[in-house]
């Protein structure tokens, strides 16, 4: 008897083994439009961004993403695309104080870069619920408070001219080889979500000098500009740090998902910490009393291409920026939102202010320009194929 | 060796692939004999008046707003018939494909008609299910989307939780309920201001009930815990499903609340937010907690 039950087990888990292995073999075998034949085309100093599993980039779904990101029919109004708000010129911003949705309502929020997006822990300006791409396209495309595109409730119509435009229909075929019926929201999303994902920018003057050998790269202005920015003197580094200049990262060398929110005193309107109430940064989801005013810190990569600055594009120029952070808060003077963001008590502990020389602030300038990468906001590959 | 493992392997397939089948057969047999249909009929009014798409009402509110209806659909989900012990006996939804998914039901009370041109054009004021015979004597459901559901992948969602204009993906859930009333005079007024060549801001008062604050753990995409889940269950007493409609009720729902008005720097009508006052009379009268108000018996549902 006893002899039995160990053979029994022990059969059991070699058929087990077995098993998954014929399944995975079997799976391998139907999925091959899943199989990564894509090139990120990444010099080796940067890590591979992490892909979900579910959407593992091939050269057509980017294709089709990109086809997709520039498609005005996916609006209300049939006269605007993610593109409307994500201008690859300027580095996939507007140029706006605050996005304007394609019914004509203002976002509350300033239009972010998506230049390494893929590279992103989390999306979107304060919103902890939003990790995937997938995912947060459905907001632009579905939400209602604001529009965007404002296409709730028209999934059908969105599908009706997807599957009756031929070249539509054969990107999707050609993406989603596998499925018997491509064409569907979820796709679209994956499509839409590879797309982003390609948009890396790698080649600033800075990666040749920091990262390519090429000591000529920058300036000496620019170089004098980089040891300010990484001082303890004025703190930048702490949540603008690492490859993607950003606390919140995530990439294939990373063991963990870095993912951070940060008050640095822009308001102080009660002088309890608060910010306008349709910007109140992270509060606005957990309506818990510490997250008010909490923002991602973004990539700075690109930055003199992405003004104006902050969440609600309330500063217009760099320089403006860097003094925000010099005096550690702006003062709003007069009006709704008047405050002494300085007093913030709600503020991150490394917005404390620096003093800053005239020639310093010039240097640190030269750094951020230095971050511009040329290559990116012009390389066709990533512009309207139409 | 190997050869010993595929044998084992064919015979327990066989095995596997032979049982499972009756063994589903078995148990949907045993439910059938012991099930009887159920239908619970849903009835939307306005108090006397039934809602449709093309009516307007009158004295709504606590400022007797006129207001144009523009959307009124609502999930409700774990719906039981309360048997004479005052015990909670499970309806089994009907999985149709289309209007019930797993112990979800979507309650679609507009039509597309009149003032509702963004909806769908199919109605539905019933659920359907199965329940054990028996002397069943009050209704019980909850007013909302379990949370399991409430924040799976909506894009790859069944039938009714595919429907995109009851998405809620910025808080990553769904509209519970999705009630869109425009103010009919703030609609002449933004009419004028047209006429005029104007702009105009947004009009009315839509009601989208959902979770807040929800979060993730870490970085993984589902909210696992949300402090104001807004989920209200809903019991009504002396209900007998051959001769009884549920009647939810608009003019009830928005008694304690002013349609002409909104609380400065806050959305338009209410969208759940704990902090917006427009919220306290909705949240009031659908039986759910608001802010440091506790929950008190809901007046929307009423058995006639």
């Amino acid at each position: 008897m006893r002899d039995y039950r160990w053979l029994n087990l022990a059969i059991a888990f070699a058929l087990s083994i077995s098993l998954s292995m014929g399944l995975s073999q079997a799976l391998a075998a139907n999925n091959t439009s899943n199989t990564s034949d894509y090139n990120w085309n990444l010099p080796t100093w940067m890590p591979k961004p992490v892909v979900p599993e579910d959407n593992p980039m091939t050269t057509a779904k980017v294709e089709l993403g990109k086809h997709l990101f520039y498609e005005k029919r996916l609006s209300i109004t049939e006269n605007y695309a993610c593109a409307s708000c994500h201008k690859q010129s300027l580095a996939f911003t507007d140029g706006k104080k605050v996005a304007i949705g394609a019914t004509g309502e203002p976002h509350p929020r300033n239009s972010m870069s998506l230049a390494n997006i893929a590279y992103n822990s989390v999306l979107t300006w304060a919103n902890p619920l939003q990790t995937r791409l997938e995912t947060q396209s459905l907001v632009p495309l579905f939400g209602e408070h604001p529009i965007e595109m404002g296409m709730a409730g028209k999934e059908e119509a969105i599908l009706n001219f997807l599957q009756d435009d031929s070249k539509y229909s054969q990107m999707f075929t050609a993406a989603f080889n596998q499925e018997p019926s491509p064409v569907n929201i979820s796709n679209l999303t994956k499509a839409l979500a590879a797309f982003e994902r390609a948009l890396i920018s790698v080649n600033s003057p800075y990666d040749r000098y920091r990262y390519g050998g090429d000591s000529q790269a920058i300036s000496e202005a620019a170089k004098r500009g980089e040891r300010l920015f990484t001082s303890e003197r004025l703190e930048c580094f702490h949540c603008h740090g690492g490859i993607n200049f950003s606390d919140s990262i995530k990439h294939e060398r990373l063991a963990f998902t870095e993912i951070a929110f940060h008050n640095t005193g822009l308001y102080n309107i009660d002088e309890q910490g608060a910010y306008p109430p349709d910007n109140t940064g992270v509060y606005e989801l957990s309506n818990k009393p510490q997250d008010m005013g909490r923002f991602k810190a973004p990539t700075l990569r690109n930055i003199a291409l992405t003004a104006p600055y902050m969440h609600d594009g309330s500063i217009a120029t760099l320089e403006a920026a860097i003094n925000h952070y010099q005096v550690g808060g702006r003062t709003v003077d007069q009006g709704k939102w008047a405050g002494i963001g300085k007093n913030n008590p709600l503020k991150s502990e490394f917005i404390q202010g620096f003093e800053l020389t005239s020639p310093e602030k010039s240097d640190l300038l030269a750094f951020l320009r230095s971050l511009t990468d040329q290559e990116f906001v012009s390389n066709p590959s990533f512009a309207n194929p139409d | 060796m190997f050869a010993t493992i595929f044998k084992f392997k064919k015979i327990i397939f066989v095995a596997i692939a032979s049982t499972l089948p009756i063994g589903i057969y078995t148990t949907s047999q045993a439910q059938n004999s012991t099930q009887k249909t159920v239908t619970i009929n849903f009835a939307p009014k306005v108090g006397k008046q039934p809602f449709t798409c093309s009516n307007n009402y009158a004295n709504l509110g606590t400022s007797a707003t006129t207001v144009i209806p523009r959307d009124f659909r609502l999930y409700i989900s774990d719906v039981a018939l309360i048997d004479a012990n005052g015990k909670a006996v499970p309806i089994n939804l009907e999985q149709d494909g289309r209007w019930q998914h797993q112990n979800v039901a979507l309650l679609d009370f507009e039509d597309k008609s009149g003032g509702c041109s963004n909806g769908t054009v199919e109605t539905r004021n019933t659920v359907v299910g199965t329940i054990p015979p028996g002397n069943y004597q009050g209704l019980q459901f909850t007013l909302g989307i379990p949370a399991a559901l409430n924040h799976a992948d909506a894009t790859l969602a069944a039938s009714p939780l595919n429907l995109t204009s009851l998405w809620w993906n910025w808080r990553g859930g769904y509209k519970f309920m999705r009630l869109d009333l425009e103010n009919q005079n703030t609609a002449l007024k933004q009419h004028q201001e047209k006429e005029q060549h104007q702009s105009h801001g947004d009009g009315g008062f839509p009601i989208h009930l959902g979770s807040t604050g929800c979060e993730a753990d870490s970085d993984t995409q589902q909210p696992s815990d949300c402090s104001n889940p807004n989920r209200s269950t809903i019991n009504l007493q002396q209900f007998n499903a051959e001769k009884n409609v549920v009647v939810a009720d608009l003019a009830n729902l928005l008694t304690k609340t002013d349609l002409n008005a909104n609380q400065p720097d806050t959305p338009m009508g209410c969208m759940s937010s704990p902090e917006d006052q427009d919220c306290a009379g909705i949240m009031n009268s659908l039986g759910l907690a608001f802010e440091n108000k506790p929950a008190s018996g809901q007046t929307f549902f009423r058995v006639e």
